[in-house]
This record gives C-alpha cells, structure tokens and sequence, in this order.
C-alpha cells in the first residue's frame, strides 16, 4: 500500500525544554554535548559546537530558541534600560557633591610612585626639588593657557590620596588587631577608631580652612590637597604603632623605643608638610607665565609674609604632634 | 547620645556663643565690628588684615545664623526637656 503523498511536512522540533538555563549564549562555552567525541575538542568548544548544530540540536536548538523567545528579548532591553538609568542617575548626582575627575586626578599613581613617596615621608631631609611640575593644556586656544599640574604618576612632588586612604584604612586594622592580641577587642572598636581617625583630619582641616580666611589665602581648588597631606601623617603613626609594639608590650608611652621613634616621625612628617605646603601658603613666583596658584603681590608687606610664615610653621609643628600623639594614644 | 548629636549640640552651643555677643555694649569696645576698625585698609582682596577678615567672620555668623538659630535651640530644648 503506498503512503499517501502529503505535502511538505514542516520543520521538525525536538521537544525543547521550557526552563531554559540562564546561561546567556555568548558568554559561556555550552555543556558538552551528549556525543562520544566531545574529548578531543577541549579547547574550542564553539566551533564544535556548531560543527554537531545538526546532530545534537537539541542542546543547541534550547540556547537559540532562548535567545529567540521575544519575552527574553524585552527582559534583556528592559534590563539595559534600568543598568543605563541607573548609572545616568548615580553619575547626575555623585558629580554633584564630589568631583569625580579631580578625584581620579589623586588615584592615577604607580607603584614606583607609592614606594618613593612613603620613604620621602619617613626621611625628607635629603630631597632637593620641592616644587610641584606644571603643564599647560596646549589644546586651548591662542592666548589662554589653562594650566594644571602633573598627576602623581609623573610628579614624585604631587600629592595623591591613595597613600592616605590606604594608610588609615591600615590604622584602623592595625589599632583593632592591637586590641585584639590584648584580648580587649570588641565589634564596635572598628567603627569607634574609624569615626576617631576621620572626625581628627576633618577637625584638621576646618582649622586650616578658618586659617586660611583669616590670612587671606585664596586656595582655588586645593581643598583635596590639604585633605591629601593631612593624611600623611597616619604613615608616620602606623610605623611608631607597629615597632613600639614589637619592642615593648605597650605603646609610644611606652620606653625609650616608642617614645624616640614618636619624635622621630613627628619631625619628618612635619618637615615633609612644611616644605610641601610652601606652594600652597607661600607662593614665590612672579614668572610671567602664572601657575594655576596665587603668586604674591610684589607690594606684600614683610609683616603679612611673617603671619603666613608662623601659620604654616604653627601648622606643621605643633597641631601635628598634637593629633599625632592623640592617634598614637593607647 | 549618639555621636552626631554630640557634634550638632557643640556646633550649636558654639554659633549661640558668637551670636549672642552684644554689639554695642561689648564689640564695640573691643573694637570687633565692621564700623569701629575699618576704612584704615583697602578692601580688595590682597590687603586685608587679619582683624579684617575676622571682623568679617564674626559679623557674617551672625547675620546669617541668627535666624535658624532660634528655632535649633527651640527644638534641643524641647528634646532635653521631654525626652530628657
């Protein structure tokens, strides 16, 4: 008996799984398909893949049909859509409050930097050049010359803030993990030395902010320098912590050890900040090419040169041992 | 009390201090308002003294913490009184 002819039969569909996996298709190899010869392709899974599309459809047809299904496709827009707001929104308003690119401008710092740096805050005596390198954005246009400084990764002078984060988030641990081998620790210590560290330096700056008023020292755009040197100081702190703990059970109260050790780094830490901050407080120059800094009026009595002077000597020597001492306290 | 309501308390108790200063009966005297010093220098922004710029601080906090100040310390009384 013959079969009677029907027309073209359609497509045939192997039964497709409705719970597909949530293995998008691009991104991770596919399952080794159910064939024996799966072993010698380790390495390239997708041109196997496609090479057996007929053999094994099934497993691939399940990741096509996936990507076909028009539900997942509006899943997949809607979910770009919500990622894209998203970022608009956080961008709008974190760029409100914090400036983000001068931010990076302090993060952009190499490991030759971060070495050289913190032997300079531990030993400063013997560097020459002081002064902050400077290069004007030539892309302006004849005759205005925006001029910025060089980020911390060409400048060994420029302050960064990766050093001072790193190093109070290090004090903070170290303090903590200090209490804890005195069998002293408990869970909110954490947050008691964190909000200690941080109300010190914003107390440090409200007092050189309210200094720098009262002298008439205009800072544009310096506010994170002086966020940045003021953390400089935990390096300092961290050492005389660490080493007066090794020597003596207690701490730079204790013996000759830390309290040496103290004044040591107090000095250097100080005489970094003054030779630093000299651009900031007291600036010389009155090139024809202007920095992006003040540059002093030439008719500038002796006496307003004096004050700045003793504010920033006043500044470096004693408020720092002050908090230093406050944060090398037991 | 929590650690910020220690700071809002001190930074309060510190304006009310600049604020309630008499003008005439004690500024006056020690020569800490804006008509008593000056006129001796120029007021742009190289020459200011530091008494200058002092006499500034202390007049604009009060001119513009005068205001606010008096409904904050209705508010802490309040608190201190009935939530103790």
């Amino acid at each position: 008996m013959q079969r009677p002819t029907y027309g073209q039969s359609p497509p045939l569909h192997h039964p497709v799984p409705q719970h597909v996996s949530t293995v998008p298709q691009l991104r991770s190899p596919p399952p080794p398909t159910a064939q024996p010869q799966s072993h010698g392709y380790d390495g390239s899974p997708y041109p196997q893949q496609q090479q057996q599309a007929p053999q094994g459809g099934n497993m691939f047809g399940q990741y096509g049909n996936f990507m076909n299904d028009p539900t997942a496709q509006i899943a997949t827009q809607f979910g770009q859509t919500a990622f894209r707001q998203g970022q608009d929104y956080l961008e709008k308003n974190v760029n409100r409050f914090v400036n983000v690119s001068a931010l990076k401008h302090y993060f952009n710092v190499t490991n030759s930097y971060v070495i050289n740096k913190l032997f300079l805050v531990l030993f400063p005596w013997r560097h020459k050049p002081w002064t902050r390198r400077q290069a004007s954005d030539s892309g302006a246009g004849s005759g205005q010359e925006a001029w910025f400084y060089l980020p911390p990764r060409d400048d060994i002078n420029s302050p960064d803030m990766y050093i001072p984060v790193m190093s109070i988030v290090t004090y903070v641990f170290l303090r903590t993990l200090i209490a804890g081998l005195r069998g002293e620790f408990k869970p909110e210590l954490f947050g008691v030395v964190a909000t200690t560290a941080v109300v010190l330096v914003g107390l440090e700056i409200l007092a050189l902010t309210i200094g720098c008023y009262l002298l008439s020292i205009s800072n544009k755009s310096q506010l994170l320098d002086l966020v940045a040197y003021s953390g400089y100081k935990f390096v300092g702190v961290i050492v005389t912590i660490v080493i007066s703990e090794i020597f003596n059970g207690g701490k730079g109260t204790g013996g000759w050890v830390g309290w040496t050790l103290f004044v040591y780094t107090f000095l250097a830490n100080s005489l970094f900040l003054m030779r630093s901050l000299k651009y900031v407080l007291l600036p010389e120059n009155n090139n024809t090419n202007q920095g992006p800094m003040q540059t002093m009026h030439p008719l500038d009595s002796r006496a307003k040169r004096s004050q700045r002077t003793q504010f920033l000597f006043a500044y470096s020597y004693p408020v720092q041992a002050l908090l230093m001492w406050v944060l090398c306290r037991p | 009390m929590t650690f910020l309501g220690k700071i809002i308390y001190v930074t309060v108790l510190i304006l009310n201090a600049i604020v309630v200063l008499s003008e005439d009966r004690f500024l006056a005297r020690v020569n800490l308002t804006p008509d008593t010093h000056n006129r001796s220098f120029g007021t742009n922004g190289v020459d200011r003294s530091v008494k200058y710029n002092a006499i500034q601080l202390i007049a604009s906090i009060r001119t513009l913490t005068r205001i606010p100040l008096v409904p904050i310390n209705i508010l802490i009384i309040v608190y201190e009184l009935v939530l103790g």
